[in-house]
C-alpha cells in the first residue's frame, strides 16, 4: 500500500513537472491570463469603484461573492471546532488549584470540596501552572493595544495598500490570543466570553451577506454597492468604495472573532476551565 | 423580484444559518422553525426558478452587477434548475424529519447542527447554480467542511471515519483545484462558458488534457466513484441518522453534477467525447465501481453500511450512463441523480427511524419489526424496491434508459452489471424483509446491546414518533410519484438539459 501510494505520488510529481514545459513562460506579458480579463481589473477598477489598490477591488467587488463565501468558510471552521470540540460546562475537573494572595500559599481542592471563589482572597491558577514572568506580562500588556490599533488601520487602510478584513482581522485575533498566553485563559474569558466571541464571528459575516441581501432588497443585484448610493447619500462610484470598506470590517470582526472561538476551544480541548 | 431568484436560493439559508448561531446562545427552541423557514424559501425560489427557465430559457445572474468574465454569474439552464429544486426538496424533507432524532442527538449543540445544516445546503446548492469555475470550488469548500463536521459527531468510530474523509476530501478537493488553476493558466478566464469559448481554438494543449484530468480525478475522489471510495462506508455509517439521511442522497449526487457540468460546460463535448479517447476508460471504470460495490453491500452485517455500498454501487450507475455518450444514456443518467436522491433518502431516514428506537443497526436486531415499526419497515422496503428496480417506484424508469442507452452503445458489459446489480439489492432487502417480516420478535431480549438506550428500556418498541413518519412517508410517496411522472420529466426538462450534440 505504502510503495502503491508512492508510485501514484511520483507519477502526479513528474506529470506536473513535464506539463509545465508547455506552460506560457513566467511574467509573459502575452499569456492567456494576463491578457483576457485582467487588464480591464487594472484599467477600470479606479473608474469603477474608486478604489487604487486593484487587489481590494477584485477581492471585494469584483469577485466579492467569492469573498463572502471565503468568509463563510472561515466562520464554519469556527462553528465546526465548537461542534466537534466543546463538552459541556458543567463537567467539574477532578481537582482545582487556588493560591491565598497574602501568603503564596497554594490549595488543592479536591472535587466535591467547598471553592473559596468570591472571597477575593485567593486566586485560581492552572494545575500545570508556571509561574508568570514579569518581563513577558508587562511587554505584552504594552504592546497588545498597539497591535489592535494597527490591526484596525491594516483593515481602514486595505482601500490604498496591501491589507484588508482577513490581514487585519487575523492581526486583532492575534493580539487577543497573546493577550491570553501571557496571562491565562480564564482572564482572557473574562474580557472576551465565549459566546461573545460566537457571536461576533457570525456578525461579521452577517454584516457582509446582510450588505448582500440590503443591494438585492433595494432593486440592484445581490452585493451590488451601487444601491447602496441612495442609503449612504453618495454618487454610485463612491457607494462601491463605501460597500467595500463595510464588507472588509465584517470580515475583520469575523475573521479575529473566529480565531479567539477556535483557539479558545482548542487550547483547554474544549473544557474552557483550564488552558494556556 | 422574481429576477433575484438565483441569489435567493443561496443567500437566504446562508443568512438563516448566521441567524441561528446568533440566536441559539439565548433560545434554543428558534433554531429548528429557522432552519425549515429558509429552506422553504430556497425550495420556492428554485421552483419558480426552474418554471422560468422552462417557459424562457437559460436564466443568467450577475453578482454585484458585474457581466460574465469580470465578474461572477450565476447561470441556470434545464440541467441545474432541476436539480436545484431536488436537492432543495430532499434537503428540506430530510430537515422536517430531523427535530426529534436531532434533538436526542446533539442536545446543547442543537443550534451548531442546525446552523451547519444551512451552511451545508448553501454549500451545496450554491455548487449547482454557479457558471464560475474557481466559485464552485469555495462552495464545495463550504459543502465539505460543514459535512466533515457533521459527520464527526457521530458515535464510536465517527471522528476516525470523519478524519479519513477530511484527508480524502481534501486531495479531491485540491485536485479540482489544480486543474482549475491550470485552464486560468492557459485561457485567464474563470468563467465556465468563456472557458469552453477559449478552448477549441488552444486544442490540442497538454495543458488542457492535464486539467482535465485533475478535475476529474478530483470529482472522483469527492463523488467516491470505486477505487476511490474507501472514505465513504465508514463515514455515512457512523454519522449520525440526520446527517446520513442528509450527506448520503446529496453529496455523491451533487458531485456526479458537477462532473457532467464540467465535461459539458467546460472541456466541450467534442474534447470529451471525441477528442480523447477516455470515454472507454471511464466507462469500465463505473462497471467496475458497479460490480464492486454490489459485492460488497452482500458482505456487510449493518443495515447502514450496507445501504452506504449500495451508494458506491449507485455512483457507477450515474458515471457509466454518462460516458456511454449517448441520448438514452445521458437522460437514464441525470434521471437517477434524482431518482437515486429520493430513493436513498428514503431508505436513510428508515434507518434513521429505525436505529433512533433500537439503537443497534445491525442486521440481526430487526428481527420481528415488521410489527412494531410497520410504517419505517415498509418505506424501507418501497425505497429498497426501488434500488431494486420494481415498478413503478422510480429506480425501475431510470434503470431502463440506462439499459437502453447500454444496448444502443453496443457496452453489453454495463448492460449486465446493470442487471447484476439489481439481482444483488434483491437478494439484500429479501435478506432485509426476511429478518424483520418472518422473524419474530425476541421477547426476552432488551433492545439494545449494551448502549445507553434510556429510550429502549423506558418503553416498550413501537413506531417513530409522528414528526419523523410523515416526512418519511412523504419521502416513500415521493419515490412512486417520480416514478409515474418520469416520462413527463424526461420529455419536459431532461431532454432539453443534455447538448444536442449528442445524438
Amino acid at each position: 500500500m505504502r510503495t502503491l501510494g508512492l508510485i501514484a505520488a511520483f507519477c502526479l510529481g513528474g506529470l506536473l513537472f513535464f506539463i509545465s514545459f508547455d506552460f506560457p513562460s513566467w511574467g509573459d506579458a502575452l499569456s492567456p491570463a494576463s491578457r483576457h480579463v485582467s487588464p480591464y481589473y487594472i484599467e477600470h477598477s479606479l473608474e469603477d469603484t474608486s478604489v487604487p489598490n486593484i487587489v481590494t477591488a477584485v477581492l471585494a467587488d469584483y469577485r466579492g461573492f467569492d469573498t463572502l463565501f471565503e468568509t463563510a468558510v472561515i466562520f464554519s471552521a469556527g462553528l465546526a471546532c465548537f461542534f466537534l470540540v466543546r463538552v459541556s460546562e458543567r463537567q467539574v475537573p477532578a481537582a482545582r488549584f487556588y493560591r491565598h494572595l497574602a501568603t503564596g500559599i497554594t490549595f488543592r481542592i479536591e472535587k466535591g470540596g467547598r471553592l473559596p471563589e468570591g472571597t477575593g482572597e485567593f486566586e485560581r491558577i492552572d494545575s500545570l501552572w508556571v509561574p508568570y514572568d514579569v518581563i513577558i506580562g508587562m511587554t505584552c500588556r504594552l504592546v497588545v493595544p498597539f497591535i489592535q490599533l494597527f490591526a484596525l488601520y491594516v483593515i481602514a487602510h486595505g482601500h490604498h495598500s496591501p491589507g484588508g478584513g482577513f490581514q487585519g482581522g487575523v492581526i486583532f485575533g492575534a493580539a487577543i490570543i497573546l493577550f491570553a498566553i501571557s496571562t491565562n485563559l480564564r482572564r482572557t474569558l473574562k474580557r472576551m466570553s465565549e459566546r461573545s466571541s460566537a457571536l461576533l464571528s457570525s456578525l461579521g459575516v452577517l454584516i457582509y451577506a446582510g450588505t448582500g441581501l440590503l443591494c438585492l432588497f433595494m432593486g440592484a443585484g445581490f452585493l451590488n454597492y451601487r444601491a447602496l448610493a441612495a442609503i449612504l447619500g453618495v454618487d454610485q462610484v463612491a457607494a462601491r468604495s463605501d460597500g467595500i470598506l463595510i464588507v472588509e470590517s465584517g470580515v475583520g470582526i469575523a475573521v479575529a472573532a473566529v480565531m479567539v472561538w477556535i483557539y479558545y476551544n482548542l487550547s483547554s480541548a474544549g473544557k474552557q476551565d483550564e488552558g494556556l | 423580484m422574481e429576477e433575484q431568484f438565483p441569489a435567493i436560493i443561496v443567500a437566504v439559508p446562508l443568512f438563516a444559518a448566521l441567524l441561528v448561531t446568533l440566536v441559539w446562545w439565548f433560545d434554543n427552541r428558534f433554531c429548528f422553525p429557522i432552519a425549515i423557514l429558509a429552506g422553504t424559501v430556497s425550495l420556492a425560489a428554485s421552483a419558480g426558478l426552474l418554471l422560468r427557465v422552462l417557459s424562457t430559457g437559460v436564466v443568467e445572474y450577475r453578482m454585484g452587477g458585474w457581466p460574465p468574465p469580470v465578474g461572477i454569474v450565476y447561470r441556470v439552464d434545464h440541467l441545474n434548475g432541476l436539480f436545484l429544486v431536488v436537492i432543495s426538496a430532499v434537503s428540506l424533507l430530510n430537515l422536517a424529519g430531523s427535530r426529534t432524532i436531532a434533538k436526542k442527538e446533539f442536545g446543547e449543540k442543537l443550534g451548531a447542527f442546525y446552523a451547519l445544516y444551512l451552511l451545508f445546503i448553501t454549500g451545496l446548492l450554491g455548487i449547482l447554480i454557479t457558471g464560475d469555475a474557481f466559485n464552485l470550488y469555495v462552495l464545495l469548500e463550504i459543502a465539505s467542511l460543514t459535512g466533515y463536521a457533521l459527520i464527526g459527531m457521530g458515535r464510536r468510530r465517527a471522528p476516525l471515519s470523519s478524519l479519513n474523509y477530511v484527508f480524502m476530501g481534501t486531495i479531491g478537493a485540491s485536485l479540482y483545484l489544480l486543474g482549475v488553476g491550470y485552464l486560468y493558466l492557459i485561457t485567464g478566464t474563470l468563467n465556465m462558458a468563456d472557458i469552453a469559448r477559449i478552448l477549441p481554438a488552444i486544442l490540442p494543449s497538454n495543458v488542457v488534457l492535464l486539467a482535465f484530468i485533475l478535475c476529474l480525478s478530483g470529482l472522483f475522489v469527492k463523488m467516491a466513484l470505486f477505487p476511490l471510495h474507501a472514505w465513504l462506508p465508514n463515514a455515512y455509517t457512523y454519522a449520525p441518522s440526520t446527517v446520513s439521511s442528509l450527506v448520503a442522497p446529496l453529496t455523491t449526487k451533487v458531485m456526479i453534477y458537477v462532473m457532467f457540468r464540467v465535461t459539458l460546460s467546460i472541456f466541450t463535448v467534442d474534447f470529451a467525447f471525441n477528442s480523447i479517447a477516455v470515454r472507454l476508460p471511464l466507462l469500465w471504470l463505473a462497471i467496475v465501481a458497479i460490480v464492486m460495490g454490489s459485492l460488497l453491500a452482500l458482505a456487510q452485517k449493518r443495515l447502514k453500511k450496507m445501504l452506504a455500498f449500495i451508494i458506491v454501487a449507485e455512483v457507477g450507475y450515474m458515471v457509466g450512463g454518462f460516458w456511454l455518450g449517448n441520448r438514452a444514456g445521458m437522460n437514464g443518467a441525470v434521471l437517477h441523480i434524482i431518482n437515486d436522491a429520493a430513493m436513498t433518502l428514503c431508505v436513510f431516514m428508515a434507518a434513521g427511524a429505525i436505529v433512533y428506537k433500537t439503537e443497534d443497526d445491525r442486521l440481526s436486531s430487526l428481527q420481528g419489526m415488521f410489527r412494531k415499526m410497520p410504517v419505517s419497515m415498509t418505506a424501507m422496503v418501497v425505497g429498497g424496491l426501488s434500488l431494486i428496480g420494481v415498478p413503478p417506484t422510480c429506480g425501475f424508469f431510470s434503470k431502463w434508459y440506462l439499459i437502453s442507452g447500454g444496448i444502443a452503445a453496443g457496452q453489453f458489459a454495463f448492460v449486465a452489471a446493470l442487471i447484476f446489480s439489481s439481482l444483488v439489492n434483491t437478494v439484500l432487502f429479501f435478506r432485509f424483509f426476511e429478518i424483520g417480516y418472518f422473524e419474530p420478535f425476541p421477547p426476552e431480549k432488551t433492545r439494545h446491546h449494551g448502549h445507553t438506550g434510556y429510550l429502549a428500556q423506558s418503553k416498550e418498541m413501537a413506531e417513530a414518533p409522528l414528526d419523523v413518519l410523515v416526512p418519511l412517508i412523504t419521502a416513500a410517496v415521493l419515490v412512486i410519484l417520480l416514478g409515474l411522472f418520469s416520462g413527463e420529466i424526461v420529455t419536459r426538462v431532461i431532454q432539453f438539459a443534455i447538448p444536442a450534440v449528442i445524438g
